[in-house]
């Protein structure tokens, strides 16, 4: 345990001294806050973005505050993810390019050890970024629309968080297995958006299936219940990320160099 | 004993890098692993620290139950990479950490091992600012950080400059006393200096092993070169002092001498017969050629 706590300290200090700790959450904050501003200003942008015939007027409906949310959770079902995978693609891949990986594993650290200090860390860094962008985002869409109860904005951000958890699996599992660190994000997000297709060709097969967490989440926001289906989505996606961690350890154990 | 390693091998796609290898090591004992580029060298330390895993074969340390031994060794990369936004003293540190010195212990052994390898002044700077030797020197220092009982040094000093080889030898010189060390080199200087025991590799294959006077014997070589105005034509078959001779030319001779007899007493007869001696060498490079003869064979 105190290796592993070790490990962990210097994967924290790390994101601290490499400053991902700052510009990460910061990027997803403009991510998320870019959601109540630009549909609050939308009227205003068309009509400056010009284009219009004379006299022609467009009645936009102000969304619910809820809409916005949930517009907000779509954008990082996109860019997030590409930002999730992004970060998270290089935490194995490089001190196994560089070479510090041998003096770690040169001390009796265990795989579950090494890989697991990665996960927690990235885990951290990426909850922490959503926590503050999707707070912040909350607090501008109460500013701008119709306020949303806190306890229906927290249960959606608590159903979003296993989506990061979901995303930092993979993307940390498919760094056991491959070295470069383009090729890595690549098959991540190739493995996350086949997930999300099959999600949506086929329903009724795939209820378990994580790509339903935004779904979930959405439901959540707008008809505010928890309803069966969610337990079952967290569930899977709890258990899908426990095996991919221990794959991970598998596979670890299973190099034959480092 | 410390160390028992049986029939080793390893395969690489289509080299075949480490080919049934054994030898053993004794504790205390200073080893040289010798060898051209590509014998396997760095394969074989890799697999004695585990960090690459073996086809085949067994390491065994002597009394020590467990498959892991990590505990018990430290060991240098050829090209050690450090985390270069940690100071030297936090990567000691955080080493340490994985090995379990006690937390009493851990600052006090990190001041003395920094102190050890001179680097106490530029410990609180990051590694990503320091020079190859300085690396090279705080790689050495992660490696006997936890006191190992055996040091694997890979290539230690082939990256460092004349001055910096001789202040590392020196280091391993006098790490020697308190543990065993096993390094590679293909400098044969290097490994006369420091070490009791070598060990020649050639395409995987252990090619000889035992201690440098034996391989200088064993290869029937004549380390000392005389050469003199006279013709020396029955004069050295005369000397009983000489274990062997070898003519170049007339005035030119090469001979070995027994371990107990100085070459001065040599030198000394010569002159005694009125022979003016105009050259007299001792060969240096006379290890080389017993390992160019062993390689070659």
């Amino acid at each position: 345990m105190t290796r592993f706590l070790t490990l962990l300290n210097k994967e924290i200090t790390e994101l601290m001294r490499n400053g991902k700790l700052i510009w990460l959450p910061v990027v997803l904050m403009i991510i998320g806050i870019s959601q109540p501003l630009t549909s609050y200003y939308m009227p205003q942008i068309l009509d400056m973005a010009g284009n219009l015939p004379e006299g022609a007027s467009i009645t936009i409906p102000t969304p619910t505050g809820e809409e916005v949310l949930s517009g907000a959770l779509s954008q990082y079902g996109t860019i997030g993810t590409l930002l999730f995978a992004l970060a998270t693609m290089n935490v194995i891949a490089q001190e196994r390019q560089n070479g510090s990986i041998t003096l770690v594993m040169v001390r009796p650290v265990n795989e579950w050890q090494y890989l697991g200090s990665k996960t927690v860390a990235q885990l951290a860094l990426l909850l922490l970024s959503l926590i503050l962008s999707y707070c912040l985002t909350w607090y501008y869409t109460n500013l701008l629309f119709t306020p949303v109860d806190w306890k229906v904005m927290l249960s959606s951000l608590v159903m979003y968080c296993f989506w990061v958890l979901f995303v930092v699996c993979v993307t940390i599992f498919v760094g056991t297995i491959i070295r470069q660190s383009s090729a890595i994000a690549g098959v991540s997000l190739l493995f996350l958006a086949l997930i999300s297709l099959l999600t949506t060709l086929l329903p009724k097969f795939m209820e378990w299936s994580p790509g339903n967490i935004r779904g979930e989440a959405t439901k959540l926001l707008v008809e505010q219940q928890w309803t069966e289906s969610a337990w079952t989505v967290i569930g899977s996606t709890a258990t899908l990320s426990l095996l991919l961690f221990l794959a991970g350890v598998m596979v670890m154990k299973r190099y034959r160099r480092y | 004993m410390l160390v028992n390693i049986d029939n080793l091998s390893k395969q690489f796609k289509e080299k075949r890098a480490v080919s049934n290898l054994s030898f053993s090591i004794n504790e205390g004992s200073c080893i040289a692993l010798l060898g051209p580029n590509g014998a396997g060298k760095t394969t074989t330390l890799q697999m004695l620290a585990r960090l690459l895993t073996p086809d085949s074969g067994a390491i065994q340390f002597k009394g020590y139950a467990e498959k892991d031994y990590r505990p018990l060794i430290g060991f240098l990369p050829q090209h050690p990479s450090f985390f270069n936004w940690m100071t030297a003293k936090e990567f000691l540190t955080f080493a340490g950490k994985l090995s379990s010195i006690p937390n009493a212990q851990l600052q006090a052994r990190v001041q003395e091992t920094l102190t050890f390898v001179s680097l106490e002044e530029a410990m609180n700077k990051r590694i990503g600012g320091f020079s190859g030797g300085m690396k090279q020197r705080l790689g050495l220092a992660q490696a006997l950080l936890h006191k190992p009982k055996l040091l694997i040094l890979d290539e230690p000093v082939s990256a460092l400059d004349p001055k910096g080889r001789r202040d590392f030898l020196y280091l391993i010189e006098e790490l020697k006393q308190d543990m065993t060390v096993l390094f590679s080199t293909h400098i044969l200087h290097d490994a006369e200096q420091i070490c009791d025991e070598v060990l020649i590799l050639q395409d995987g294959c252990l090619k000889w092993k035992g201690s440098l006077p034996s391989l200088r014997k064993e290869f029937d070589l004549l380390p000392i070169k005389v050469q003199t105005e006279e013709p020396m034509n029955g004069v050295i078959e005369q000397l009983e002092i000489i274990e062997d001779y070898e003519y170049i030319d007339a005035k030119t001779v090469k001979v070995r001498l027994p371990e107990h007899v100085h070459h001065n007493e040599l030198l000394q007869e010569l002159i005694n017969r009125n022979i003016s001696v105009t050259h007299f060498e001792i060969m240096q490079d006379s290890l080389e050629d017993a390992y160019m003869k062993v390689v070659r064979q």
